[in-house]
């Protein structure tokens, strides 16, 4: 390398994207174009860090396979923090195994980890999950740790693992710390917010607590009948019958569970299931339809049985039933608890998981759009909607310093 | 045209506080190398770094016998090694695509990385007195006993070449064995060439092909 690539290398390295753009602004050359890539990445645009890393990646020699996996990794790093999903997994794959294979470990390790915050971000969170574990995240640097830490640490919580998260949260801190980025040690706090935030409510005989993450996973492995409102599943301990699909069903489940143990009236029923204002006797015949329904789908669970006002539920082996619900229920509260899942949802699919038009999807979606609720991945036929992740990761650039291979 | 593996004599570092070494020069004494903020003195005998110079270093380093030549950024700075002070700068001819630099016959040689050159330049105005094609990016230059040494380094493959400084045409090469990079490069007037060893932190003897495999210690 040459003077004014090392010199604009060692600013981007101290956090002084203009230095390093100031030495090599005018040049051409493929080191030169990737540590302007860099630079305008961190200065936050986007288009044109991502325009000149493509140029530089094209521009190496084919002596010089680490530079362009180098521009590869710093690229989909770029695409994920701008949310630009529909990137190349290949790419950075080929990428990874060609650092893999020059002996470049920290720079395979942080492609490694991009590739699973980008797997966590579109909701593919087992694939996510395999990829960590089988994943060391000690030689890499500081900055790249963090990432890591909050990705293990997101998938900790979608999982309700609260220890592992905890600790993974630790792990982070200690990495931001290191790192010595107050932009970050805020990403990490900001974070770690959700173990100490009530993320559910559990609603038992009439009276309702807000429950912190920990107190959710206790709730659920307690043994208890637990009507999830936040999931759409029934479950009790290991055992879950998900109702996802199946509305009017989780609605009827999830009044029986309210008023445990006592019944619930017809009316009621009636009025949560299919929002009837009175009970005719078509409805009071679709409803007995329905509960026979339910009664096979909580058939391991629970006992249905007809009372003389309306309908009660009998657990089978567990001693108490509580509904667990979203803290905050909301118009669109339907659509949410679905996405809540953590996996990508497409606006059809929703329809059908709804019992509603495409068109009332779209609308719900463009505005829990609009107060980013949701997030949309992918254009056209391919768009698919997810809630944003429970705990992000970085949405500052953590770029490797200077990049040009020596 | 000759053609060897290099031979390595002997590894020093990485040294702490050095992440990389981007040019380095010989002293008679000391082998002097620059880290981007620093020229650090390393005895070559015992491996200790003994004292070192706050000063931009981003490129080749020199010794013309009483000073230091040092490149930064698009400049060459001449330096006074017993105060550490910077004495006199002059233009850099590739304009900050400079890499190697070595001091002999009263010029400073300057390689020029991606434009494959070396220039020879007055020590006193950097005005170019003439240029030497080469056939690869030019990562150190060195002179020893009339033969102009050159490394050279790009993506897995280093070597160090011996040219022929009327034509530019290839005499012998030494090849850096695989992962091993060459970022700066002086000959101790012997048996052996240090060479700066990039993001590795490292400084390297390699053997000068005819020589005993020692390092020299004077």
């Amino acid at each position: 390398m040459d003077s004014l690539i090392n010199a604009a290398g060692r600013a981007l390295a101290a956090g002084d994207p203009l230095g390093a753009l100031k030495r090599v602004a005018l040049r051409q050359d493929a080191a030169a174009l990737a540590l302007r890539g860099i630079a305008m990445a961190q200065l936050g645009d986007f288009a044109k860090a991502k325009t000149l890393l493509k140029s530089a990646a094209r521009a190496f020699s084919p002596r010089e396979a680490v530079a362009r996996a180098r521009c590869v990794v710093a690229e989909a790093e770029i695409a994920l923090v701008s949310r630009d999903l529909g990137w190349p997994e290949k790419a950075l794959r080929a990428a990874r195994a060609t650092l893999d294979a020059h002996g470049d470990r920290v720079n395979a390790a942080y492609a490694g980890s991009i590739e699973a915050r980008r797997l966590i971000l579109i909701g593919r969170l087992d694939e996510a999950e395999r990829l960590l574990a089988g994943f060391d995240p000690a030689p890499l640097p500081p900055v790249a740790r963090v990432a890591h830490e909050l990705a293990a640490a997101g998938i900790a919580v979608r999982r309700l693992r609260t220890k592992a998260a905890r600790s993974a949260f630790g792990r982070a801190s200690l990495a931001a710390y290191e790192a010595n980025i107050p932009a970050l040690r805020a990403e990490v706090e900001a974070a770690s917010l959700v173990l100490n935030t009530p993320v559910g409510r559990k609603i038992a005989q009439a009276s309702e607590t807000l429950l912190p993450l920990d107190e959710v996973e206790t709730l659920l492995a307690s043994g208890a009948l637990v009507i999830d409102a936040c999931r759409n599943v029934v479950r009790e301990a290991d055992t879950v019958v998900s109702l996802a699909t199946r509305p009017v069903l989780f609605a009827l489940a999830r009044t029986l569970a309210e008023a445990w143990p006592a019944d619930a009236s017809r009316e009621t029923l009636l009025r949560r299931a299919f929002r009837a204002r009175h009970a005719d006797e078509s409805h009071r015949a679709r409803l007995r339809v329905e509960m026979g329904r339910l009664r096979a789908e909580l058939g391991a669970f629970a006992e249905i049985n007809a009372t003389a006002a309306g309908f009660a539920l009998t657990p089978l082996g567990a001693s108490e039933v509580v509904v667990l619900a979203p803290p905050v229920e909301e118009e669109h509260g339907a659509v949410l608890a679905f996405l809540a899942d953590g996996e990508s949802w497409s606006s059809s699919a929703l329809a059908i998981a709804l019992g509603a038009s495409a068109r009332t999807v779209q609308r719900a979606m463009e505005e829990l759009s609009a107060e980013k609720k949701v997030q949309a991945i992918g254009r056209g036929r391919a768009r698919r909607w997810m809630m944003p992740p429970v705990t992000g990761f970085p949405t500052v650039l953590l770029l490797p310093g200077p990049l040009p291979s020596d | 045209m000759k053609r060897a593996a290099a031979e390595i004599l002997r590894e020093y570092g990485p040294f702490p506080g050095v992440k990389t070494v981007a040019g380095v020069t010989f002293d008679g004494e000391k082998v002097w190398f620059a880290s981007g903020d620093k020229l650090n003195a390393l005895d070559p005998g015992s491996g200790a770094t003994l004292r070192s110079i706050d000063v931009a270093a981003h490129a080749g380093t020199a010794f013309d016998g009483r000073h230091l030549y040092q490149i930064a950024e698009e400049r060459i700075q001449k330096i006074d090694p017993q105060t550490g002070e910077v004495i006199a700068t002059i233009p850099a001819p590739g304009n900050g695509g400079d890499s190697g630099l070595t001091w002999a016959e009263g010029s400073l040689w300057v390689g020029e990385y991606r434009a494959r050159k070396i220039h020879q330049i007055d020590p006193e105005t950097g005005k170019v007195i003439r240029t030497i094609e080469t056939k690869r990016v030019v990562t150190g230059v060195t002179w020893v006993d009339g033969e102009l040494w050159h490394g050279t380094w790009e993506g897995d493959e280093s070597d160090l070449r011996r040219i022929d400084p009327a034509t530019g045409e290839v005499l012998q090469t030494l090849d850096m064995p695989p992962g091993m990079g060459v970022s700066g490069l002086e000959s101790d007037g012997a048996g052996c060439f240090f060479c700066g060893g990039g993001n590795s932190g490292k400084v390297r003897a390699v053997r000068r092909p005819g020589y005993a495999p020692t390092v020299a210690n004077k």
